[in-house]
């Protein structure tokens, strides 16, 4: 294997003073939801730590999360590809093209065999493998192959973790997750769409500092991020519980700032660091700006009724089959009191 | 509505958790009298609402003193209205926030100079004596 | 499917199709039964007001039975007011109802709904020892009645869990509580919770019954 220099030797190279790599372990602390008092043991395990490199595939997405990440306000999310990570290949960032591309990822794939990290986003069509290709390899395929010499696959967005907008019904494409198709690597999820930069950066950051990948809920997302409920980390939960809802996105409610649950929102069941973490450098989240939670972390949030529905709607077809039960209650009923009726006459008539 | 100036006043003052904040300082400002133990609170994971955090620094207020660092982008070290409770904020090269955090401490550990940065001066002042 | 989607979805809808199919039947089944044949001359012309009355009387004790029956009456008052309290004045209640009524009502904050809601667990509690610690009510109780009780009971105890959570997720109590209703609805048509449905009509053909034979109602 290559020997690749630890980040404390890049950052020394690089001029950085001592101040300002315990002010990156204090921000790295904060991206590990790790608490202050972490800081120590960071430091020195960043110090030693030896840059991953790390493979990015894109299948079935829209480029929204690669898009959300290179616009993460983190610890320098360039710093972090350019120093922290190597990353060998991302289509969509990457110069080269086509032969070339296709022959850094196979260098990165044997230069670090069993030790690189490889990142998904999108899904994987199974439906024909000709609906979504990479330099004629479908991407069943490619994943397949990359992944068997990888440490740990990180799936980036709800389309790599869940099957996301690409599987909704009726799933055209018969789109799955990475989940579906690697069994025998550790899988750690990271859904969102897009996922918050941060938590994406997170994961790299765990894996580069302690080597280690993060606690999993039972979605296989990294605790600390999607430990919680929206709702429960919400700071118009206090109306939640006064009762104070906005009815519509122009009324008084809604100026006020008060709860959107009446509008849709699906913070109580989506787990997420939005309410904390925020979004554009900390400015805020999508409640904080008016709208309800759509709970784009979850599994199937496309197909999982209305946005503006409230949560509590129960999910009824057309009454069309309920006044067919009605109509089979009367049948019932009628039948019922005819036989009622005769034991009535013949209780009588032997009364 | 028809302005941002519009939204912006319709903005409510929702300070639910500054008061939790403020006794946490508390506690931290007697386990430092008592124990000399400094405690540092992460403000990046307290779900505030808008405004919340201005909020709690208008009512930390400002003390004696303040720094600014210049190391991976710039940092302002400030003492509160409060001796002993400092807030730090650190920005990264393109001068975004990338953390905030309230320091229960005599010095903040990043104000002192670290041995590696005054060996590696002491070096460089060696070089240039010679 | 996840669990959740499988109450709002499924679970929910055949239960309503019971609840719908099972109540008219039984209603349908009552209404149309002969009426028992009645030989004697009616001492007073009955008819709806006499129905009206004894609907209205039996809302209160008859002074002879008054304090027997003071804290009985008091409880089952409780676990009423509290359950209708909960079904339909907790918002998201409201928005479930609106889901298919198309209208909303106003509704109350989630403390007092809380209040109502430990309120009526109370009362149900406090009602079931008294059966099973009174000799006679023992004695005069079956399985419908222990069953009704509980299951009228669980959507209000797993819907109070949902705050409390119990290191329990949200979407899986909440997945809990809709199964839990839709329990209630399936059993509804069935068992002594029938009473939703028949409690006016058989106290108003009781007010008729006994005004024809010149009972004080």
């Amino acid at each position: 294997m290559k020997k690749t220099p630890t980040v404390g030797e890049i950052l020394q190279a690089k001029g950085v003073s001592r101040r300002g790599f315990l002010k990156y372990c204090a921000t790295t602390a904060s991206i590990l939801a790790l608490p202050p008092s972490m800081i120590p043991r960071i430091a020195e395990a960043i110090e030693n730590a030896r840059r991953p490199s790390v493979i990015w595939l894109s299948f079935q997405e829209c480029t929204g999360c690669t898009e959300s990440l290179t616009r993460s306000a983190s610890p320098t999310v360039e710093g972090l590809i350019f120093d922290a990570i190597s990353l060998d290949y991302h289509h969509t960032l990457q110069a080269a093209a086509g032969d070339q591309a296709e022959a850094a990822r196979h260098a990165a794939m044997e230069e670090n065999d069993g030790s690189y990290l490889v990142l998904v986003d999108g899904s994987i069509p199974l439906a024909n493998p000709g609906y979504s290709t990479i330099a004629g390899i479908s991407n069943v395929d490619m994943l397949k192959e990359t992944v068997a010499g990888a440490a740990a696959v990180v799936s980036i967005g709800s389309c790599a973790a869940f099957g996301g907008i690409p599987g909704a019904d009726p799933n055209p494409t018969g789109a799955v997750s990475v989940m579906d198709i690697v069994t025998d690597k550790p899988v750690v999820n990271v859904p969102g769409c897009p996922p918050i930069p941060m938590v994406m950066t997170a994961v790299l950051t765990q894996f580069l500092t302690f080597g280690t990948l993060p606690d999993l809920d039972k979605h296989g997302r990294p605790m600390a991020f999607y430990g919680k409920t929206i709702h429960d980390r919400c700071y118009r939960r206090p109306f939640y519980e006064q009762g104070r809802f906005a009815e519509t996105f122009d009324d008084e409610g809604a100026k006020a700032g008060w709860c959107l649950y009446k509008l849709g929102c699906k913070g109580p069941i989506t787990y997420n660091a939005c309410a904390t973490t925020k979004w554009n450098s900390g400015t805020s989240f999508p409640i904080e700006s008016g709208h309800p939670c759509l709970g784009c972390s979850e599994p199937n949030f496309w197909d999982k009724g209305g946005f503006y529905e409230p949560l509590s709607t129960g999910k009824f077809d057309s009454g069309e089959r309920l006044a067919g039960a009605a109509a089979a209650g009367v049948a019932l009923g009628v039948a019922a009191a005819a036989a009622g009726r005769r034991k009535q006459s013949k209780f009588a008539k032997e009364g | 509505m028809t302005t941002l100036e519009g939204i912006q006043g319709a903005a409510f003052p929702f300070h639910g958790n500054v008061r939790p904040i403020l006794n946490e300082v508390i506690h931290a400002i007697d386990k430092l009298l008592d124990t000399g133990e400094a405690t540092t609170i992460d403000l990046a994971s307290l779900p505030f609402g808008p405004g919340e955090l201005e909020h709690l620094e208008a009512t930390l207020g400002t003390g004696e003193l303040s720094a600014k660092l210049d190391a991976l982008g710039t940092s302002r070290i400030r003492e509160t209205a409060y001796p002993g409770v400092w807030w730090l904020e650190h920005r990264n090269a393109h001068d975004e926030v990338v953390g905030r955090y309230l320091e229960i401490t005599r010095t903040p550990e990043i104000l002192k100079s670290q041995d590696a940065d005054i060996a590696a001066g002491r070096a460089r002042l060696d070089d240039q004596s010679e | 499917m996840d669990l959740l989607e499988f109450a709002r979805g499924p679970a929910l809808q055949w239960a309503a199709y019971i609840l719908v199919a099972g109540s008219i039947w039984r209603i349908v089944g009552i209404l149309l039964l002969k009426e028992k044949s009645d030989f004697s001359e009616p001492r007073k012309r009955a008819g709806l007001g006499s129905a009206l009355k004894v609907v209205y009387t039996r809302s209160f004790t008859a002074p002879p039975f008054a304090k027997a029956t003071m804290y009985p009456k008091m409880m089952a008052y409780v676990q009423h007011v509290g359950l209708f309290a909960v079904v339909f004045l907790f918002v998201p209640h409201i928005m479930f109802f609106k889901g298919f009524l198309g209208f909303e009502w106003p509704g109350l904050p989630n403390s007092v709904i809380y209040v109502f809601g430990v309120a009526a667990v109370v009362a149900s509690l406090a009602l079931l020892i008294r059966r099973v610690t009174s000799p006679v009510l023992r004695l005069i109780s079956n399985f419908d009645d222990y069953f009704s009780g509980f299951v009228a009971i669980l959507p209000i105890a797993t819907g109070l869990l949902i705050p409390v959570r119990l290191g329990i997720r949200y979407e899986d109590l909440l997945a809990i509580h809709i199964l839990s209703v839709v329990l209630f609805m399936i059993w509804l048509p069935f068992g002594k919770l029938g009473h939703v449905f028949l409690v006016f009509i058989t106290r108003g053909t009781t007010g008729i019954a006994f005004e024809r034979r010149g009972a004080k109602t």
